[in-house]
């Protein structure tokens, strides 16, 4: 697809428990559906927003995609090149253009090194330059992100939160990244923070023309910085559209619950009417006894509503995403109108 | 005295914050002093020895001067029962263990954390066939490999240091891995791999420079300490170095037979030379290691 | 007050040393405040401004040099009041020149062992920390339910193997996280950034503290579980009277669930009061941060319109080159013309509005 900067098609990635780092199992094989087939694009310049429970596979799907952990199939083309088979040289080569930025702010940065080598280091990877020549991308870059120079000789100990993380942007942009999986930039900042690093997002990506794949759990931030969103529950990706659409328009029950938490969250609805909650019975997900048919089922409304439909837990006919309007595609076989 | 640790006042003030410094860390920059000074006095002794900048011929013979004490005019620490000069030949000695302890630390250090580096990263069958040779390592009793070594080869100090070398490999080893292990946890190791940097630079450079050179470091110091206990002891077994070249150990073997007829320095000076020089080298890796990781308060 | 406070905090002061600058990072600079039993404290305020740092005060925990150099925590165990920093000052010196600490002497080994030995019956039992970053507070090296199974049978009556294994997977449920049988043997490692956070969280809960500290607790968990962690914390309060002291930067939960809140601002405390008054700041009431960080929250114009988000301008303010007047100053929009000269060389008291509002600002001194 012309314009078309990363597609990734039933891409899978299953993490077995038995080779766990320290898994003591030697036991039967457990296999966790991290990412169970999923399909998306990204065009040039444009921001897909991927929210979805926590343990969905949100982190999973961007360090697939940088080859930070092998996928189990599917196919990922970045820039038109399929990137799932690079031998590791290309794969270091191909990360001048694509880069993540970290959930975990602490610990994405190595605490022995100053700033200024932090960031020296990025820049000097794929080009080679002068002293001076460092000095002034480096200037530069500071400028780009907002970052005081008289922060250069810190360690990352002693930069606050939204310091961090814009030394983890600048880091980014060091290398020459046109596209980044931002996780959770904003998640462990305060508000006035996250406002300032959200903005820098919007204008990096206006300025720069970058492309974004950016996971969060702030339902408002997505909706504002995105232009697509993608909804993700236990693996799979439930529904799928423009943001304005996704947040005000929302077809798949679990879109809809997500949203609806945030209002109940802050007005505390569902602590007052704890049953009539639209947060449905809260059964809890079990991978050992994975529900047949829809993985939603076990929490869904609708499914309730609707008195338990059998087709919903048929196991030969899950639910597949299916177009629903322009640009819009959900998975469900009770879409509300 | 209560107050051990002072800190210094939150003002622009560059002396005091300097202050703060040097008194928390006194100690230690105390113990790196000395160690250093030892490491310094080794170190030029064997060149000296090298290029036999000695007072004396160590080997020469003087039979009308045996067993003079120390002071004596022209031997500062004193002649042994052949009459050979004291200082000489401790000087000397050095290069029975300098050379030999060098390739003992290296021998344990760096196929020591290109073990360990691979065993922390590579996990799975790498990391098990590692632990399971250092595990077997560890289980032989070192004397007996060394005597064992001793036995099938001449008994050849080259030999016995890379024995020693060798058994020092699992400690090394398990110091990096448990290390990587850790790193891993946090994720700037993989942030660095995202970032495209090449596996050497983050191994070499985020792993062993940023992080383990502290620890390999006291270990390589504690390693030359022991190099030196195990040539001397060797030595002085009759294992080591044989008469009438000089080895500390073979010092204090042949000084002692005098001991108790009150000619007490022949066995004496070369003992003092181990003692101070081992304390040296341990005093160095214990006081780096405080500097190096800002363990001053704890 | 009827009810006597639960917690009070008076004066605390905690620093630590930037050896790369060479001089004090004051986290936590002059804090008093104090929570009633059963009552919920929120205390937001921009990261870095020592809200952290707080908390790990109170716990104990401050492992730097200096750490806590002045104040008294007293906190209600057993029915006894308890001085969580008796005989602090037989270990430290302070000097002090214009009214600020200049130099500490403090014994910091000996003081480490005197915390020791006074939270040795307080930690897990009476208070219980959830701490910020779960990823490195669990530890690496033991699976997850192993570390909760551990805790329970630390700080509860629980001893049981199997009855201890009982009450952590049942937490781990109650936490909302999915296949719990299955997570229960997981490291640290195998769990997303959003499942420490609920093992982390389960772990604390189960040791049923009456005091829990909650150091940004639904931090990185999406909508439907933060909301389901809000029902929890809501629940304990209700049933169990826990008292919480909540760290969050997310002004929805602290909204609901707070009965008083501190907003904290380079290292102290610039308003405190009831809840509902304090989250109500408009552009023109309350103090000027907090107006300015309740605005920072997008609202549905941002949202609709594809705006940038109101950032408050300027930096965080330096916590070592702490400036005389208020620190809220140079980023402050309020300023007027009648308070501009105190505001930029003198420090603002932290005095009462109305009964139990106090705001830390010369806007409301004086008239
Ligand atoms: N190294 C690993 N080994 C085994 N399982 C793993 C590993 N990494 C992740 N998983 C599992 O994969 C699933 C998805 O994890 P992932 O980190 O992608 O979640 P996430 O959507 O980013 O969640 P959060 O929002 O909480 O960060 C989880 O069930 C997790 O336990
Ligand atoms: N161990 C430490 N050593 C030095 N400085 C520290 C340490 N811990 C926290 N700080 C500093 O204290 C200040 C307050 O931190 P913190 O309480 O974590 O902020 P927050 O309000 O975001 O929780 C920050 O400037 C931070 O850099
Ligand atoms: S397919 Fe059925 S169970 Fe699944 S989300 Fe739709 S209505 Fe609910
Ligand atoms: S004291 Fe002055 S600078 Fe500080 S908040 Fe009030 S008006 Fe603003
Ligand atoms: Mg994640
Ligand atoms: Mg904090």
């Amino acid at each position: 697809m012309p314009g078309t900067i990363l597609e990734v098609s039933r891409l899978k990635k299953y993490f077995s428990q038995r080779r766990g780092w320290f898994s003591p199992h030697s036991g039967e094989e457990r296999l966790i559906p991290a990412v169970d087939d999923v399909s998306f694009y990204i065009k040039e310049k444009e921001i897909l927003g991927l929210v979805g429970e926590s343990g969905c596979g949100k982190t999973t799907v961007g360090r697939t995609i940088l080859g930070l952990t092998p996928a189990t199939s599917g196919s990922i083309l970045f820039e038109g090149k399929e990137i799932t088979a690079l031998p590791p040289e290309e794969l270091r080569a191909l990360r001048s253009r694509m880069q993540m930025i970290f959930q975990d702010l602490d610990a994405a940065l190595n605490p022995k090194m100053r700033v200024r080598d932090i960031l020296s280091e990025a820049i000097l990877l794929h080009h080679r330059l002068t002293d001076a020549e460092v000095e002034r991308k480096t200037a530069e870059l500071l400028e780009q992100v907002n970052l005081k120079a008289s922060k250069l000789p810190s360690f990352p100990d002693e930069l606050s939160g939204g310091e961090k993380r814009r030394v983890g942007i600048a880091r980014a942009l060091a290398v020459g990244a046109r596209f980044l999986v931002a996780d959770e930039p904003t998640s462990a900042l305060d508000v006035s923070i996250q406002a300032q690093v959200v903005n820098l997002l919007l204008d990096l990506q206006k300025r720069l023309g970058l492309s974004y794949l950016f996971i969060s759990h702030d339902l408002r931030v997505v909706e504002l910085l995105s232009h697509k969103v993608a909804v993700m529950y236990l693996g799979k990706i439930v529904e799928i559209g423009l943001s304005e659409s996704i947040a005000r328009a929302p077809r798949h029950p679990y879109t809809r619950i997500l949203w609806s938490s945030l209002v109940e969250k802050q007005s505390g609805e569902a602590f007052r009417h704890p049953h009539g909650s639209a947060a449905g019975s809260w059964g809890v997900f079990d991978f050992e006894r994975p529900a047949a048919g829809c993985r939603f089922a076990p929490r869904c409304p609708v499914f309730e509503a609707k008195g338990r439909p059998a087709v919903c837990t048929d196991p030969s006919s899950a639910p597949q995403l299916a177009a629903a309007g322009p640009a819009h595609q959900v998975a469900c076989h009770f879409p509300t109108e | 005295m209560r107050k051990r640790y002072v800190q210094a006042p939150g003002r622009s003030d560059e002396a005091s914050g300097l202050r703060f410094l040097r008194k928390a860390d006194a100690v230690d920059l105390f113990f790196v002093g000395y160690g250093l000074l030892i490491v310094v006095l080794v170190a030029a002794s064997y060149a000296a020895g090298v290029f036999r900048l000695l007072p004396y011929d160590p080997e020469a013979v003087n039979l009308g001067l045996m067993l003079a004490p120390p002071g004596t005019a022209g031997h500062l620490l004193g002649t042994d029962f052949m009459g050979r000069d004291l200082l000489s030949r401790l000087i000397l000695g050095i290069q029975a263990y300098f050379l030999p302890g060098l390739l003992a630390v290296a021998v344990a250090i760096v196929p020591g954390a290109a073990l360990g580096v691979l065993a922390g990263y590579g996990a799975g069958r790498a990391d098990r066939v590692i632990t399971w040779f250092s595990n077997l390592v560890d289980s032989f009793p070192r004397l007996v490999l060394i005597l064992l070594v001793v036995a099938a080869f001449k008994p050849d100090i080259y030999f016995i240091m890379v024995v020693v070398g060798l058994t020092n490999v699992p400690a090394t080893v398990s110091l990096v891995k448990v290390k990587i292990r850790f790193l891993r946890e946090k994720n700037f190791i993989e942030a660095a791999e995202g970032l495209g940097l090449p596996r050497r630079t983050i191994v070499l450079k985020h792993i062993l420079w940023h992080h383990c050179r502290a620890s390999l470091i006291i270990r390589a110091t504690l390693g030359m300490g022991e190099a030196i206990l195990m040539e001397t002891s060797l030595s002085y077994l009759g294992f080591g170095v044989q008469e009438p070249t000089p080895s500390w150990g073979n010092m204090v073997q042949s000084g002692a037979n005098y001991f108790l007829q009150g000619n007490f320095w022949p066995s004496t000076v070369p003992a003092l030379a181990i003692l101070l020089s081992i304390l040296g080298f341990h005093l160095l890796g214990d006081g780096l290691n405080n500097l190096l990781e800002r363990k001053a308060v704890h | 007050m009827s009810v006597p406070p639960l917690l009070n905090i008076e004066n605390l002061k905690t620093y630590f040393y930037s050896k790369g600058r060479q001089a004090f990072i004051r986290s936590v600079d002059d804090v008093s405040f104090e929570i009633r039993r059963g009552e919920t404290l929120g205390v937001v305020g921009e990261s870095g401004s020592g809200k952290s740092v707080m908390a790990l005060s109170v716990m104990g925990l401050v492992g730097a040099a200096p750490g806590v150099v002045a104040g008294r925590i007293g906190l209600k165990t057993d029915g006894i009041r308890k001085n969580l920093l008796q005989d602090l000052d037989d270990y430290v010196e302070r000097v002090e020149a214009d009214g600020r600490v200049v130099e500490v002497r403090k014994d910091v080994v000996g003081w480490q062992k005197n915390v020791e030995r006074l939270m040795a019956m307080v930690r897990g039992k009476t208070v219980a920390m959830i701490f910020q970053n779960p990823k490195s507070s669990l530890n690496p090296f033991l699976s997850v339910g192993r570390q909760i199974t551990e805790a329970i049978r630390l700080h509860t009556p629980c001893k049981g193997k199997a009855e201890s294994r009982e009450r952590a997977l049942y937490w781990l449920e109650r936490v909302r996280m999915d296949s719990p049988r299955l997570r229960y043997d997981n490291y640290p490692r195998a769990l997303s950034g959003g499942m420490c956070q609920r093992a982390m969280v389960a772990m604390v809960l189960s040791c049923e503290p009456s005091f829990l500290i909650a150091d940004e607790p639904t931090t990185g968990l999406d909508a439907t579980i933060q909301s389901r962690i809000a029902d929890l914390l809501a629940e304990l309060k209700a049933d169990l009277g826990v008292t919480t002291m909540l760290i969050s930067h997310d002004i929805g939960i602290i909204r609901r669930l707070s009965d008083s809140v501190a907003v904290m601002y380079g290292g102290m405390v610039v308003e405190y009061g009831p809840a509902g008054k304090v989250l109500a700041a408009g552009p023109e009431s309350g103090h000027p941060y907090t107006a300015a960080l309740l605005a920072s929250v997008p609202d549905e114009r941002n949202i609709r319109g594809k705006e940038p988000l109101q950032a408050i301008p300027g930096d965080v303010p330096d916590t070592i080159h702490v400036p005389n007047g208020c620190r809220f100053y140079g980023r402050c929009v309020r300023v007027t013309a009648a308070v501009d000269k105190e505001c930029a060389s003198l420090l603002p008291p932290l005095s009462e509005i109305t009964p139990g509002h106090a705001v830390r600002c010369w806007l409301y001194e004086g008239s």
